[in-house]
Formats: C-alpha cells, sequence, structure tokens
C-alpha cells in the first residue's frame, strides 16, 4: 500500500495504490490524517491504483468522511476500480460519498 | 472433486498466504479476478475476527482452511479451536445511513454475508466450523 498527496488546483489530491487490507490500514489511517490537517477543505481521494479493500480500509474511509464533514470541507473520491465499486455498494458507502469516474471529473464537479 | 488446505496461525501478518492461496487457486480454477477479490475479502474478514476475538491470549493457535470446488461451487471451510462465535447470529449493520451515523466498524461479517451465497456456521466439540459457500460457473 502507498499513499502519496499532491496540490492540484485548490484540492489536496491524495493517492492510494495497492492493498488496504487489515494489516495495512493502520499504517493508511496515520498517513492520511496526517495530510489532513484541517487547512484543505477540498479534498480528492483518488483509488486508481487500489486494487483491494476489506473493512478495516472502508473503515478509515468513513473517518476521513467524518472528519472533513466535521470541519465544514468536502472528500471525493474518484476513480475506483470495478471490483473496489462493487464493495462501496454492497456495503452502502456508494451512498455516503461522492464519486466521480475519474479525476477530471471530481475536479471539475 | 478438486480441494486445497491454507494453515494459518493466529497472527494478522498470515494474510499474506491467504491472498497468496487465493492468487494460485484462483489461476488453477479459473475462477475470474473480481469473485477471487470478493472471496478473499470475505476469507480475510471471517480470519481477521477468528485472531481478533476467538482466543484469550496470544499463545500460537492453528486456523485451518479447508477449500473445495463441487458442483459450480466454491466451499471454504474455517476451523479454529477458539471461544464458540456463530457470526451467522451477528445483527445486521443498517448500511443505509448517513455518514454522520454509520458506525465505525461492524461490516466485516455483514459483507461475508454479502459476497457468499450461503453461510453456516457449526460448533463440533471443541471446535468453531464456519462454511463459506460461493456460486461460480462450473
Amino acid at each position: 500500500m502507498n499513499v502519496s498527496s499532491e496540490k492540484v488546483q485548490d484540492y489536496l489530491v491524495i493517492n492510494v495504490e495497492g492493498r488496504l487490507d487489515t494489516t495495512q490500514s493502520d499504517s493508511f489511517e496515520k498517513q492520511v490524517m496526517e495530510m489532513l490537517t484541517g487547512d484543505d477543505k477540498k479534498v480528492i481521494l483518488d483509488c486508481e491504483g487500489l486494487n483491494y479493500i476489506s473493512s478495516s480500509g472502508l473503515r478509515v474511509f468513513l473517518i476521513m468522511q467524518k472528519k472533513m464533514a466535521a470541519e465544514g470541507g468536502e472528500l471525493r473520491l474518484c476513480n475506483l476500480q470495478p471490483s473496489i465499486k462493487e464493495i462501496f455498494d454492497m456495503s452502502g458507502f456508494s451512498m455516503i460519498f461522492t464519486i466521480h469516474d475519474d479525476r477530471d471529473a471530481a475536479l471539475n464537479a | 472433486m478438486e480441494t486445497h488446505k491454507i494453515k494459518l496461525t493466529n497472527k494478522l501478518s498470515d494474510l499474506e498466504k491467504i491472498r497468496d492461496a487465493m492468487e494460485n487457486i484462483g489461476a488453477e480454477w479459473r475462477i475470474d479476478p473480481q469473485t477471487c477479490m470478493s472471496v478473499n475479502l470475505a476469507l480475510e474478514e471471517a480470519f481477521t475476527n477468528i485472531v481478533n476475538y476467538a482466543f484469550e491470549n496470544n499463545d500460537p493457535q492453528e486456523i485451518v482452511v479447508d477449500i473445495k470446488k463441487q458442483d459450480g461451487k466454491l466451499i471454504f471451510v474455517i476451523k479454529d479451536e477458539g471461544r464458540p462465535y456463530d457470526p451467522t447470529k451477528a445483527p445486521e449493520p443498517d448500511t443505509s445511513l448517513p455518514a454522520e451515523d454509520r458506525p465505525i466498524g461492524g461490516l466485516g461479517i455483514f459483507l461475508i454475508r454479502k459476497i457468499m451465497d450461503d453461510v453456516k456456521y457449526q460448533r463440533i466439540e471443541a471446535q468453531n466450523q464456519l462454511t463459506l459457500i460461493k456460486n461460480i460457473n462450473p
């Protein structure tokens, strides 16, 4: 699992790649919480390279969403692979998150 | 009938063994990647629950997954000798709640039920046996 961030226009874009399983979720949570300092009100989580997620990874997504909402910010997801989208649909997460097809759509929505 | 066995111990790093085994089995039995991923996910959730909750302490314990392909079904039997626990009795989370009302956690068993076509639990002597069945194209 790899996490990186970049500024694109007035968005903080966080890229997550690889497998987000139970052994990786604590590290993922720690890294994204360091990136979400509260200064960036618009955040995009680009999941293009994410190829596996379990409930422990979904849990961190939910924590991010709650943190952003509590701070008056906005979190958008993009580039979910079909297998990941299926897990989001199953768990009801598709209704909780704003999901865009790709990064351009997320930036311009 | 084709079979496989994954031998695990009660440490989360053994998730790697589940991943490797499912990659090999998927290739050998020609299971589509999406099914492989979701089955791997269900196994992870079941295994993680056992590791986190089944045992009194961190002493090494064996957890075995017997896998077979039969009549268009993948059948997984996960066996451990931890305290009795029937995940089929766990309450369903409300997946229609908005983010602010969703509890953090409680999704694992729900995902197992959604992914698998059948989930059965038996306690046989000192052993928990969780059977997960996934229908695939024969």
